[in-house]
């Protein structure tokens, strides 16, 4: 426990740092956007890695704290309620579609996982109250109460406080009774019923709080970039990103969400200055070739690997991580 | 205007939109039932096949007549990405084939900007472009060349499946893994086969679907996500439950769309998938 | 042990990350520079690339010496800052609101941009320019349609192209038009569009404009843009009986829409397209005859060179650069001119000041004729909307689009009702 805390608190007081000695608008918003994937990340990493259930309908808790900030704020309310209410939207829906749907094997879920994603898309963009096709562009305002700053490094430090939040609540999973469960109903599912584990009951409630961790980073994201629509927020495209996040890091590690949003921004960024403007895909070409190679050669990912590494040398088994 | 007409033309409709997803679907299922991997890649696969059959057309060769061309050149596609990338992929940890299958479809999709460009191009005069009539009801022709393409397909799968000798054997992979290997199988080379008929099926698909449809990057993932579905929705392993599942769903689209607002037409299908998965999780017509 | 790798790692990433954030600042010389957002990357990274040489060709123009009939060409520069050049400055938008954002922000705060134009995609527009209104920076929109971009309030957001509210009035002006000079007499009106924020604000401003000019909404279809078949779309337009058809589809469901309505028997007067799909020359290939007549409007066309004689030219020039040699259409046209409408404001006012910039660009009054497109005059209004943009409606004629309306500026006449088809 003590080196992971160690990490996170140098990780805190150097991004702490950054958000208020930097004033490079560039710097900062690669850094609340990598905070900001890394809590999506690792609120991916509870269902799909630590319980086990890969989703691919994520970005719809996301976009839950999303419409809640726009919403909140189109309604003259408050944006900070965004977050009790969005949360409490996105943990109801994550009950509501995993109560049928968690004690699915693999694939089955997944595939579930996306055809909610599109009953939701749907859904928002069918309803006019919910912004439709248009969405919500979220008028400019400042301050605390307002929840929107004019300069970048108050949202870097409130990625930075949900960041730490996220990371300690997922240490406190890996030794929790939860995590102990989950751990159990991965590695077979069978002997954990036979000892009277309940999957549904477990996975659910790892699912919730995945749903609220998500939801969380939605408001900050609705309060940052101020405009909310489906295909930034419900797409599948984001449920992707979200979940290659995961993979890249390392799936089912405590650090690979950070890790998999560290590769992923600086490659966005690089790949975008280095061949940007030839229209012709080169981008996704190098994605895809390094997911490919994680999934083939290296599937534990960045973290997962290096923890195999490590476990190899101290003699223990590598037992697959989480 | 007549609503029984307009009930005619939706249900044919309908139907034939079934059996375009079956045609799409047919191949995804056969690989999920042998070796217990669902190709995310496979809208892809499809992708690749269009456009293999667009530059055949260039050159002369119709989509009817490259067919076979194209169906040989995905069969040998599929079994090079089976021994190069999925192979590996099963060694590894369950969630591996996932994402290297999806790892696989922004590749692909990235290649095929690369290469061809955003545009949406067609075969030059393809055949079959009239309009045929029947009683009230009017259809494609091409599309009705698809629908029949795809149940010559299923029942050409099928049989191979179930009377020869490396159908047997890959039923025996899919339902025991362990003891097929006991029993002296091959396995890795049951599944390459199995991937390389899989892919070939959707060379098929994908020469047929030229005659009516434009190809560009991303065609292959609209056609995918309801493949996908489908399969699911069968019974993953069913190629009959593939079928059925495919027409089922081609009818919730189309009523779905006219009765209930085309906005929500995928609405009906989601759900149909949501439901079935709830109250019979091996699908409608699965084996386990 | 692996922790304290791993934050030094981190920490080492972080330091190099922020080192290499940090611009050298290159020999200052006599130049303004205009920051351009654009969709460089992503899928509509083909449209961005053609936007950026057109922009860049208008960037070279204006630094030039040789003279065309349009603002600010072939004065070597801004003649009231001492001939400065001015210089774009590129940023991806990647076609994401969050990254259009950031790439506005570093254009201004990196760049030090005195004007901002961009950005293509409304969604991307919409957060670029509240990051330029947050700083206080002109922007200049030349090529999104979505109508509530000037409904914001915003002080320092203006916008040449005519909006989808424009093209909407286009459309029942001409039907307007058609009724008085030949007597034709449309009554429903069928509006059918895919469900994303192109087809749908299109559909509301055609069904606004329906219920403004007294025509009855026969039905409204919005369908999933990646729909692989449209039997229920179809149907339900054939069963409400319309007139006309508006159509927003891109090209894949295009071709489907046509070859539904041609196989249903959907024997409407005319199908009203909305540009997009309709336009792609792929789509015009693969539907053959079976697209006769179908109108589009359309932001621009080579049949207005006869208002102004630098329109086959400056196509010529962008040929040149284009990659595949393509022409100028209206996205480019219209992209061109946007970067010689900042030229114009930023040498008016006479200093690099956004302040002063915005004041000048208040006062823009260019003729209609000094421009490349078939507009009155590009003059701004209080809510920063360009108010004398006007769009052209073109008609298939002989599988190629002709310009029929405004009738001032048509080279062959409308055909009505659109020829039925043939089996």
């Amino acid at each position: 426990m003590r080196p992971h805390l160690i990490a996170l608190g140098a990780i805190v007081v150097l991004c702490a740092a950054a958000a208020f000695g930097l004033h490079d608008t560039v710097t900062l918003d690669l850094l609340f956007t990598l905070l900001l994937y890394a809590v999506l990340g690792q609120s991916w990493n509870w269902i799909s890695g630590y319980a086990g259930n890969i989703s691919f309908g994520h970005a719809i808790f996301f976009a839950c704290g999303a419409y809640a900030s726009a919403l909140c704020v189109t309604h003259g309310l408050s944006p900070w309620l965004a977050f009790p209410a969005g949360a409490l939207v996105a943990a109801l829906l994550a009950v509501v579609t995993g109560f049928p749907t968690l004690a699915l094997r693999g694939h089955y879920f997944s595939i579930a996982t996306i055809a909610v994603a599109a009953l939701v898309e749907v859904f928002v963009r069918t309803s006019p109250w919910l912004g439709g096709a248009n969405g919500f562009e979220l008028p400019i305002a400042s301050g605390w109460a307002a929840l929107q700053f004019s300069q970048k490094g108050p949202y870097v430090l409130l990625a930075l406080a949900l960041f730490a939040i996220v990371q300690l609540a997922t240490m406190w999973l890996e030794r929790s009774r939860l995590g102990y469960y989950l751990r159990a109903l991965r590695a077979n599912h069978a002997a954990a019923a036979s000892v009277g584990i309940d999957e549904r009951r477990w996975k659910l409630i790892a699912f919730a709080w995945s749903a609220v961790m998500a939801s969380a980073a939605g408001v900050l994201y609705a309060q940052y970039t101020l405009f909310v629509d489906p295909p930034s927020t419900i797409a599948l495209a984001i449920s992707i990103d979200i979940a290659l996040i995961g993979v890249v890091g390392g799936i089912g590690t405590l650090w690979g969400p950070a890790a998999g949003a560290l590769v992923y921004v600086v490659l966005a960024k690089g790949v975008a200055l280095q061949i940007g403007g030839t229209g012709k895909g080169y981008d996704l070409v190098i994605y895809g070739a390094i997911i490919c190679i994680i999934a083939a050669w290296r599937p534990h990912g960045i973290v997962g690997t290096i923890v195999d590494a490590l476990r190899r040398r101290r003699g223990t088994a590598t037992a697959t991580p989480a | 205007m007549e609503t029984l007409t307009t009930f005619e033309q939706l249900l044919v409709g309908g139907l034939l939109a079934g059996l375009v997803f079956a045609l799409v679907a047919v191949g995804l299922t056969l690989i999920y039932g042998v070796m217990d991997v669902v190709n995310f890649a496979h809208g892809e696969f499809l992708m690749l096949a269009m456009y293999a059959t667009l530059g055949l057309a260039l050159v002369g060769i119709g989509p009817l007549v490259g067919l076979p061309l194209v169906a040989v050149a995905l069969f040998l596609f599929g079994v090079v990405v089976y021994r190069v990338f999925v192979r590996r992929l099963l060694a590894g940890p369950p969630e591996a084939t996932v994402f290297g299958t999806f790892g696989l479809l922004v590749l692909l999709q990235g290649l095929a900007q690369s290469l061809f460009t955003g545009d949406f191009r067609s075969v030059p005069d393809p055949p079959f472009q009239a309009t045929l009539r029947f009683g009230g009801v009017a259809l494609s022709q091409a599309t009705l060349v698809e629908g029949i393409g795809a149940l010559v397909l299923t029942a050409a799968l099928f049989a191979f499946v179930e009377y020869t000798e490396i159908g047997r054997a890959m039923r025996a992979v899919a339902e025991d893994r362990v003891a097929a290997t006991l029993m002296g199988i091959d396995v890795q080379r049951v599944n390459l086969l199995a991937f390389g008929i899989g892919s070939a099926c959707v060379g098929a698909a994908g020469a047929l679907l030229m005659l009516s449809f434009p190809v560009f990057p991303t065609a292959g993932a609209s056609f995918a996500l309801t493949a996908f579905v489908v399969v699911a929705l069968g019974g993953f392993g069913s190629i009959q439950g593939a079928l059925v599942a495919a027409l089922l769903v081609g009818l919730l689209e189309v009523f779905g769309g006219y009765y209930l607002a085309p906005e929500l037409k995928m609405v009906p299908v989601y759900l149909a998938y949501l439901a079935v998965v709830l109250l019979r999780p091996q699908g409608l017509l699965g084996r386990r | 042990m692996y922790a304290r790798r791993l934050v030094a790692s981190l920490a080492a990433l972080a330091v190099a990350v922020t080192a290499g954030a940090v611009p050298i600042r290159a020999a200052d010389a006599p130049e303004v520079v205009i920051g351009a957002v654009l969709p460089l990357t992503g899928t509509l990274s083909q449209t961005g690339a053609g936007l950026r040489t057109a922009m860049l060709l208008a960037q070279d123009l204006v630094n030039g010496h040789v003279s065309y009939p349009l603002p600010m060409v072939g004065k070597s520069g801004l003649p009231h800052l001492g001939h400065a050049r001015i210089r774009l400055v590129f940023a991806d938008s990647q076609g994401k609101p969050d990254q259009a954002r950031a790439a506005a922000e570093q254009l201004i705060t990196q760049d030090h941009a005195v004007a901002l134009i961009g950005t293509y995609a409304s969604s991307t527009t919409a957060t670029a320019s509240q990051a330029a209104e947050r700083a206080g920076i002109p922007f200049l929109n030349p090529d999104s349609s979505a109508p509530n971009l000037t409904a914001r309030g915003l002080k320092w957001f203006f916008r040449t192209t005519p909006n989808d509210a424009t093209f909407a009035e286009n459309f029942y002006q001409f039907l307007g038009d058609l009724k008085r000079t030949k007597n034709i007499t449309v009554k429903r009106v069928a509006v059918v569009g895919e469900d994303g924020l192109f087809g749908t604000g299109a559909g509301d401003a055609e069904e606004a404009g329906a219920k403004k000019y007294g025509y009855d909404i026969a039905t409204r279809v919005s369908y999933p843009a990646t729909t692989t078949e449209v039997n229920a779309e179809v149907q339900r337009v054939k069963t409400s009986s319309p007139d006309v058809i508006f159509q927003a589809s891109y090209v894949p469901d295009a071709l489907l829409f046509v070859r539904g309505y041609k196989q249903q028997g959907v024997n409407v007067k005319a199908i009203f397209a909305q540009d997009a799909g309709f336009v792609d020359p792929n789509f015009l290939k693969a539907i053959g005859a079976d697209a006769e007549g179908v109108f589009t409007r359309e932001v621009f066309s080579m049949d207005i060179k006869f208002r102004n004689q630098a329109v086959p030219l400056v196509d010529q020039l962008f040929r040149q650069r284009s990659d595949g040699a393509k022409p100028l259409d209206g996205n480019t046209a219209r992209d061109f001119m946007g970067v010689l409408v900042l030229a114009d404001a930023i040498d008016r006012a006479g200093s690099t000041k956004p302040d002063a910039i915005r004041d000048a660009l208040t006062k823009t009054n260019i003729p209609g004729k000094l421009t490349l497109m078939p507009w009155n005059r590009i003059h701004f209004d209080a809510t920063g909307q360009n108010d004398g943009g006007v769009g052209i409606i073109e008609q298939l004629q002989d599988g190629k689009y002709e310009t029929v309306w405004p009738f001032d500026v048509a080279v062959r006449p409308v055909v009505w009702p659109m020829p039925a088809w043939k089996r």
